[in-house]
């Protein structure tokens, strides 16, 4: 594991952006932003006014245009990010909670499979080692095992790397314009849910490579939750010599996650966020406590929200709203039953679906 | 403390790097028990923590699940159906990954308290707008400050539990989903 990771290079840099926000940033070089400003930003941002002209004069077609030029840099982030070998160190903060630096490495072998690490830096570690389609995960406390997976399971979600075109129907992404993060010249896309129920983001990709190089989760008023920004980049022709080491034989096989019956429940929410599907449904035991729930998973493609009825004398007895990490976990009493929603959405969207939740009468 | 527990704790820390410490640990039993609560300590003493100390809930649960004939439910005549169906144990669906995620109960140790009510306009198209505080929702702090009784602290412990084992839930089967998308990748392309 590597130990020497420069801790006042991402203290500083982490810093930047608060130094430096974006905007200022931009005036700072404003020749080059102005020049080539595709400003279609549709905040509230009142103190543009070097930019007011150029938005204004675009009219229609630069917004298409802008989102137009959104999609062909997530593609390009897509292909740089499934087709090159790379080494990335990012830094994942936030608010009130110790910064976790990461690892994390891609490499095209010559026989054309594709492996992948993400290590988790600080403490015992988690490493997690993809080799095409297969995803290996080590952890310190636990059995390491193996999932049929394309993509690791790590802060970065992996439908926005690999299938951006899977959350438009959610999401709308819009171009911003230039940057400079992580010492390189940057673009900067938004990506707001349709309905405006959902956090929203702010990514930064490499002008040159298309590498993400810093990624905010922004709640509704538009404080950063999360902030993932990037330390280091290198881009080689050569996979790492660390591929070289893994012996793929001696990792755990994975396993099957078997098909689960589906059985039917007797209430649904009557609300969901647009482009919000159901994307599981089944009757289980919690493994904490073995109570039985009834449980349903809704899903954007960018956030999963996890819907809990059970019996309300084994709920919590009352109704809670707690956050932890980036989950709002709302619990509610309807009836004689508990509904619990778990997932990365802002308190009055879960509300929203909590309360909208139709119990039908039982024959 | 032993000559031997001195060596080890010292091996741990990496001032020494004698393989006789781990051939002793590799051969003595009651060493290996020490060598993991020694670990758990210092996880728990550098908020690490992600050594949770007892890995051995699934299978106390899986073991009172045998043993359970029947759960209460609502709608007892809508459960009663679904559950002659049978719930199928957690531990059977998912095997190893079961195992694995259920650790995560120990790893959230805290959960913050959500004090300021976030206000923005009701979502559009929502069946139920939102004013203020819905259903008379207070957010509960899980952290008292007034002296608490036994029976106050029994029920708090509880509710962590709970609270635990959802959100740990939530984030397994998030894991769940991904392998599951993985699996069905892989049959389609075998087809």
């Amino acid at each position: 594991m590597k130990k020497h990771f420069n801790i006042r290079v991402a203290d500083w840099l982490c810093q930047l952006p608060f130094i430096f926000k974006p905007r200022q940033a931009a005036s700072l070089i404003a020749g080059v932003v102005l020049a080539t400003s595709v400003n279609a930003q549709q905040s509230a941002d009142t103190d543009v006014s070097t930019q007011s002209e150029t938005t204004q004069s675009g009219g229609l077609n630069q917004k298409d245009g802008a989102e137009q030029s959104a999609s062909q840099w997530l593609e390009k982030l897509a292909e740089t990010v499934s087709q090159r070998n790379f080494q990335v160190s990012f830094v994942l903060s936030r608010l009130g909670q110790e910064t976790t630096p990461y690892l994390w490495r891609h490499a095209v072998l010559e026989d054309g499979t594709r492996m992948e690490q993400l290590n988790l830096q600080n403490g015992p570690g988690q490493e997690q080692i993809r080799v095409g389609d297969i995803v290996s995960v080590f952890e310190p406390d636990a059995q390491p095992y193996s999932v049929s997976s394309g993509a690791i399971h790590g802060p970065i979600p992996s439908a926005l790397l690999y299938h951006p075109d899977s959350l438009k129907a959610a999401y709308k992404f819009v171009a911003v314009g230039r940057a400079r993060i992580s010492g390189r010249p940057a673009q900067q896309l938004r990506i707001i849910s349709r309905d405006n129920t959902r956090f929203s983001y702010q990514m930064w990709l490499d002008e040159k490579t298309g590498m993400l190089l810093k990624f905010n989760t922004l709640d509704l008023q538009g404080s950063v939750l999360e902030q993932i920004q990037v330390t280091s980049l290198a881009i080689s022709e050569t996979p790492h010599p660390y591929f070289a080491k893994v012996n793929k034989e001696s990792l755990p096989r994975p396993m099957a996650s078997g098909t689960r019956d589906t059985p039917s429940h007797n209430w649904v929410p009557a609300y969901l966020p647009e482009g919000m599907q159901k994307v599981q449904q089944d009757v289980r035991r919690l493994p904490g406590t073995g109570q039985a729930v009834e449980y349903k998973m809704f899903s954007d493609g960018l956030v999963d929200v996890s819907v809990y009825v059970q019996n309300a004398k084994q709920g919590l007895g009352g109704d809670l709203a707690l956050r932890h990490e980036l989950n709002t976990f709302l619990s509610m009493r309807n009836g004689n039953v508990q509904v619990t929603i778990v997932g990365e959405i802002p308190l009055q969207t879960a509300t929203a679906i909590a309360q909208s939740l139709q119990i039908k009468k039982p024959e | 403390m032993t000559q031997q527990q001195e060596q080890m704790s010292a091996f741990m820390d990496g001032e020494t790097d004698s393989s006789e410490v781990l051939d002793a640990i590799k051969n003595d039993a009651e060493l290996q028990g020490r060598w993991q609560r020694y670990h758990v300590i210092r996880s728990g003493l550098r908020k690490e923590a992600t050594v949770a100390p007892q890995l051995d809930i699934t299978s106390q649960v899986a073991a009172a699940l045998e043993n359970e004939p029947t759960i209460m439910a609502p709608k007892r005549s809508g459960w009663r159906k679904v559950f002659s169906g049978g719930v199928a144990p957690f531990a059977r669906q998912s095997g190893q990954l079961a195992v694995a995620a259920s650790v995560a109960i120990a790893v959230i140790l805290g959960v913050q308290q959500l004090n300021q009510p976030e206000q923005v306009s009701s979502p559009a198209g929502s069946a139920t707008p939102l004013i203020g505080t819905p259903g008379g929702l207070a957010p509960v702090s899980l952290e008292q400050s007034r002296p608490v009784t036994r029976s106050d602290m029994a029920s708090m412990m509880e509710k962590k539990r709970k609270i635990n084992a959802l959100i740990a839930d939530h984030e397994q089967q998030i894991r769940l989903k991904q392998a599951k998308q993985g699996d069905e990748q892989a049959k389609r392309d075998e087809q």
